[in-house]
C-alpha cells in the first residue's frame, strides 16, 4: 500500500490512469486518507456532481494483511446529499484486494466528456478503464453476475446500481461480500452519486498473484492478533450476540426502551417490533435453511451477517441490518419480515442507502401518499426510484428534498441526511453525535471507546448530564481514528470493556506498522481526521446553526416517555473544543 | 474500565439447572392453578430444535405471578431463582417499565411492572443502556430512578420480556415451567408457525386432554390468557 491510483475521467482522449506515491499521505488509511484528500484537494464551494469533486476510495491501515476484523474500505467525497465532507464505509471484499494491490487509495477524478459509462479492471498487471455501456441500468445484483462471467468468481467489485447512475443523492458503493454478492455498501450521504457523475460502473479488483500485506514484526503480530481475536470471541456482544442474530437484536432493546422511531419519528414504540426483532429474524432464517451466523469478508470472526431465503428457501439477501429494519419496519410501520427482507434486496440492487430511502418513505406516508404499515405501496415506492420516474426521482433525492416536496414538518434529517434508527429525544447523548458530526446525522460517527479507555478530555463523570457533551466529542474523536484502521467498528464494545483487548489493538497496529501506537497517538490521529472534516465543512459554508437537530424534537414530547431533546444550543457548540 | 464479562455461559446455565431443580417450586410460583378460571392449560412436548421457535412469544411479554413491593435483586435472585453471578455477568440491560435500570438494588418491582432483561447489546445505543455503564447520562431522561420500597411485599403479577441471549439461555426452563401468554398473541404465532413446526411438534393436550396437532392453527384464544407448557422429547 505504497501508492495512490488516480484516474483522471474528464481527460483529452478518454479517461487516464497514473500512480504516484504517496507523498504528504504517507500512513493514513481508511478515513484519514479519504478526508485528507477531500479536504486538501477537492474545492468546498464545488458542485458535488461537477468535474472537481473526487471520489475517493481507500482501504483501512491494516486491509490486505491477516489482520482480523480488518476488511473495511472508506469512500469519500464532497456529498451530494449534504453538501459538506463525506466518509461511508463498508465491509466486504474491496477493501482487502485493494490492499493487497498495493492501493492505499484510489481517486476518481474530473468528468467524462459525455455519458458514456466505464468499467475500471485492476489487477497485478495494471489498470485498464473501458467503455461498457452494456451495463446501463443494471442492478448492482446483474451486473456482478456479468462480471463474474468475464472475469470469474474471485475478484471483488465495488459498483453502482440504478441510482448511483441516475446520479440520486441516496445512491450508495456497493462492495461484494465473499459470496460475490453487492450486499455490503458505503451508504450514506450520496457516495454512489458522485462515482456516477465520474461515469464508473464498477471497479474490478482482481488480487491474483498478490501477496498478502506482511507485518514489520511478525512474531509481535502474531500473538497481538491472536490475543485480539481471542477478546474478541470471549466477549458477550462480539462472541455470542451478534453473530447469533446480528446487530437487529437492537429492535426489541431499543424498542423496549422507548427510543425506535416510529412513524416517521411520532412515537418510541412499535407494536410489531417483535415480529421484526433479530429473534424472530433468526428464527425465520434458521427455518428457511438459511444462515445465521456470516462474515461479509475474509478474517471476519464476529460474523454478524447471514443469509436470508425467502419462503421457497432461496436466497434473497444477505440478514438485513438493525438500521435496515428499523427504517423500513418501525418507521414505516411494517412489521412482516419478508417485506422488509424485499426492501432490503432491492435497496441493494439499486444501489441506495437503506437509512435514507426508509427515512423518505416515512416522510411520504406522513404525507399520505401511502399509509404507514403498507408494505406493498413502501415497495411500489421503491420501484419507483429504480425506475427514475418523476416521484422515484424525489425520493431518491432524500428524505430533505421530499419533505420539501410534500410539505412535511418533521423530517428527521441533520445537514440534509436522514437521521438513523435511535431517536435522540429518550437518548439524548446520540442527539448531541447526530447534532455536531461533519457527516450529517450518522449513528456510527460517535460509536467507538470509551474517554476511560483512551484518556481523552479527563474522566467524565457518568451520572452527570453535561457529560454528554465530552463523551460525544471522546466518542468521535475514537470512532474517527478506528475509521482510518480498516477495523469494523464493531471492536469497539470488546474493546471497550476489556483493557487487554484494546491492548492488543494497539500492539497489532504497532506490530504491522513498525512505529508503536499508544492511545495518545489514537486521539491524535481521531483529532485530525476530524479537524480536516470540519475546516473542508467551514470553507463549504457549513455555521455553528447547522450542527442542531430539527426543531420538532425539542417541542413534540416522544411517547411513551414524553422526552424532549434539551441540550443547549451553547452545549452543542463546545463539542470541538478541544 | 473492566467489566467483569469473562464467564462460561454452558457453566452458568447448569448452575441455573440446578438452582431450578433445587429451587424452583417454592421460589417460582407461577403455575396454572394459581390463577383464576375460566382459563386453558395447554401443554406441548416438541422436539428440542423446536425450543427456539418459542423464544420470539417469551420476547413479547408473558405474566408470572410474584411479590412485588421488592428490590429487583429480591425478584431476580431470590424469587426467580438467578445465581448472582448470571445476573451480574449476563443481564446487562434492564429495563423496568421501559426505563433502563442502573442498580438492582434500589429499583422495585410493583404490581403490574413489565421487566425485560437482556444481555449486553451492540452500538452506542446498546452501550448507552447497559446497566450502570459509562454512558448511563446519555440517556438519563429514560433512566430508572431509586424508588421508594413498599411497606409490604404483596402477591401480584408481572410482565416479563426475555430478549436475546436471555431467552435462549432461560426460556426452555420457564417454557417447561409454564408461562401465561396472552391469547391473541399465541394465535398468531401458531398461525403463522412455518410448516416445520408441526412437524416438531410431538404432542398436545388441551386441559388435560389429547389435541390433534393439525387443529393448533384453529383454534381460537383471541380474549383469553393460556397457560402454555412446552417440554422437549426425551
Amino acid at each position: 500500500m505504497d501508492k495512490i491510483l488516480r484516474i483522471n475521467m474528464g481527460s483529452e482522449g478518454g479517461p487516464q490512469a497514473s500512480e504516484e506515491p504517496l507523498g504528504d499521505y504517507a500512513g493514513l488509511g481508511g478515513r484519514a486518507m479519504t478526508s485528507a484528500i477531500v479536504a486538501k484537494e477537492v474545492p468546498p464551494l464545488c458542485h458535488p456532481l461537477g468535474k472537481n469533486n473526487k471520489l475517493v476510495i481507500a482501504p483501512g491501515m491494516l486491509s490486505g494483511s491477516n489482520t482480523a476484523q480488518s476488511g473495511r474500505a472508506s469512500v469519500g467525497c464532497k456529498s451530494p446529499l449534504t453538501g459538506g465532507i463525506k466518509e461511508a464505509n463498508a465491509g466486504g471484499q474491496g477493501s482487502q484486494v485493494m490492499a493487497r494491490l498495493g492501493y492505499a487509495a484510489v481517486v476518481l477524478e474530473g468528468k467524462p466528456k459525455d455519458d458514456t459509462l466505464y468499467k475500471v479492471v485492476i489487477n497485478k498487471d495494471g489498470v485498464a478503464i473501458t467503455p461498457d455501456n452494456s451495463l446501463k441500468m443494471l442492478g448492482n445484483y446483474d451486473l456482478i453476475d456479468k462480471i463474474n462471467a468475464e472475469y470469474g468468481d474471485k475478484v471483488a467489485c465495488i459498483s453502482i446500481g440504478q441510482a448511483g447512475e441516475m446520479k440520486m443523492a441516496a445512491a450508495t458503493v456497493a462492495f461484494t461480500d465473499m459470496e460475490q454478492r453487492p450486499t455490503r455498501h458505503a451508504g450514506r450521504g450520496g457516495v454512489g452519486a458522485v462515482m456516477g457523475a465520474k461515469g464508473v460502473k464498477v471497479i474490478v479488483l482482481d488480487d491474483a498473484d498478490m501477496p498478502t500485506r506482511s507485518p514489520k514484526d511478525p512474531e509481535k503480530f502474531k500473538e497481538a492478533n491472536k490475543a485480539f481475536v481471542a477478546g474478541l470471541k470471549k466477549h458477550p456482544i462480539t462472541g455470542e450476540g451478534l453473530p447469533g442474530f446480528g446487530t437487529n437484536v437492537l429492535t426489541n432493546v431499543i424498542n423496549e426502551a422507548g427510543a425506535l422511531p416510529t412513524h416517521n419519528f411520532q412515537t418510541g414504540r412499535f407494536e410489531g417490533a417483535g415480529k421484526i426483532s433479530g429473534e424472530a429474524q433468526s428464527e425465520i432464517m434458521t427455518s428457511r435453511g438459511g444462515k445465521v451466523s456470516k462474515g461479509c469478508h475474509k478474517g471476519c470472526v464476529i460474523r454478524c451477517s447471514g443469509i436470508y431465503n425467502d419462503k421457497d428457501g432461496n436466497f434473497l439477501t444477505k440478514r438485513p441490518e438493525y438500521e435496515t429494519v428499523w427504517a423500513h419496519g418501525g418507521n414505516c410501520g411494517i412489521d412482516d419480515m419478508d417485506a422488509i427482507a424485499m426492501l432490503d434486496r432491492m435497496d441493494d440492487d439499486y444501489g441506495l442507502d437503506t437509512i435514507e430511502m426508509g427515512a423518505t418513505i416515512g416522510v411520504v406516508m406522513e404525507a399520505g401518499l401511502a399509509k404507514f404499515g403498507d408494505a406493498e405501496a413502501a415497495i411500489n415506492l421503491l420501484k419507483e426510484v429504480g425506475q427514475g420516474t418523476p416521484l422515484g426521482r424525489i425520493l431518491g433525492s432524500g428524505a430533505a428534498v421530499t419533505g420539501k416536496v410534500f410539505g412535511v414538518e418533521r423530517v428527521p434529517v441533520v445537514k440534509g441526511q436522514a437521521l438513523p434508527a435511535y431517536d435522540p429525544r429518550p437518548v439524548q447523548g446520540i442527539g448531541v453525535t447526530y447534532a455536531t458530526t461533519p457527516m450529517g446525522a450518522d449513528h456510527t460517527a460517535g460509536y467507538a471507546v470509551t474517554a476511560n479507555v483512551l484518556g481523552v478530555g479527563g474522566n467524565v463523570d457518568p451520572l452527570k448530564p453535561e457529560g454528554q457533551i465530552e463523551l460525544s466529542r471522546n466518542l468521535q474523536i475514537a470512532t474517527a481514528a478506528i475509521d482510518a484502521t480498516g477495523f469494523c467498528l464493531f471492536i469497539a464494545f470488546a474493546i471497550l470493556d476489556q483493557a487487554d483487548t484494546f491492548q492488543a489493538m494497539l500492539d497489532l497496529i504497532s506490530a504491522f506498522s513498525g512505529q508503536e501506537l499508544t492511545a495518545d497517538g489514537v486521539t491524535a490521529l481521531g483529532k485530525k481526521i476530524l479537524t480536516d472534516e470540519r475546516d473542508f465543512n467551514a470553507r463549504a459554508g457549513f455555521t455553528k446553526e447547522h450542527d442542531r437537530l430539527p426543531e420538532f424534537f425539542q417541542n413534540e414530547p416522544l411517547p411513551p416517555h414524553n422526552a424532549t431533546f434539551t441540550v443547549k444550543d451553547e452545549d452543542l457548540d463546545q463539542v470541538f473544543n478541544w | 474500565m473492566e467489566l467483569p464479562i469473562t464467564f462460561c455461559p454452558r457453566a452458568l446455565i447448569r448452575k441455573l439447572d440446578d438452582v431450578f431443580k433445587n429451587t424452583c417450586n417454592k421460589v417460582y410460583v407461577m403455575n396454572a392453578e394459581l390463577e383464576n378460571d375460566p382459563k386453558a392449560v395447554l401443554s406441548l412436548t416438541v422436539e428440542e430444535e423446536l425450543i427456539p421457535t418459542f423464544y420470539v412469544l417469551l420476547s413479547q411479554g408473558f405474566t408470572v405471578k410474584v411479590r412485588v413491593g421488592c428490590t429487583m435483586r429480591e425478584l431476580l435472585q431470590r424469587q426467580l431463582g438467578l445465581s448472582a453471578d448470571y445476573i451480574e455477568q449476563r443481564l446487562q440491560t434492564i429495563f423496568l417499565d421501559g426505563k433502563a435500570v442502573d442498580n438492582i438494588d434500589t429499583a422495585v418491582v410493583r404490581n403490574g411492572s413489565t421487566l425485560a432483561l437482556s444481555a449486553a447489546m451492540p452500538g452506542l445505543a446498546g452501550a448507552t443502556l447497559r446497566r450502570g455503564g459509562a454512558y448511563a447520562s446519555m440517556r438519563s431522561q429514560i433512566s430508572h430512578g431509586k424508588s421508594k420500597l413498599s411497606d409490604h411485599i404483596k402477591e401480584g403479577e408481572l410482565v416479563l420480556k426475555l430478549f436475546n441471549l436471555v431467552a435462549r439461555e432461560l426460556g426452555p426452563m420457564f417454557l417447561a415451567k409454564g408461562v401465561w401468554l396472552k391469547g391473541k398473541s399465541l394465535q398468531g404465532f401458531l398461525q403463522k408457525a412455518p410448516d416445520s413446526f408441526r412437524g416438531g411438534c410431538r404432542a398436545a393436550e388441551l386441559n388435560g386432554q389429547p389435541l390433534d396437532i393439525d387443529s393448533l392453527d384453529k383454534l381460537e384464544w383471541d380474549q383469553q390468557e393460556i397457560f402454555v407448557t412446552v417440554k422437549k422429547t426425551l
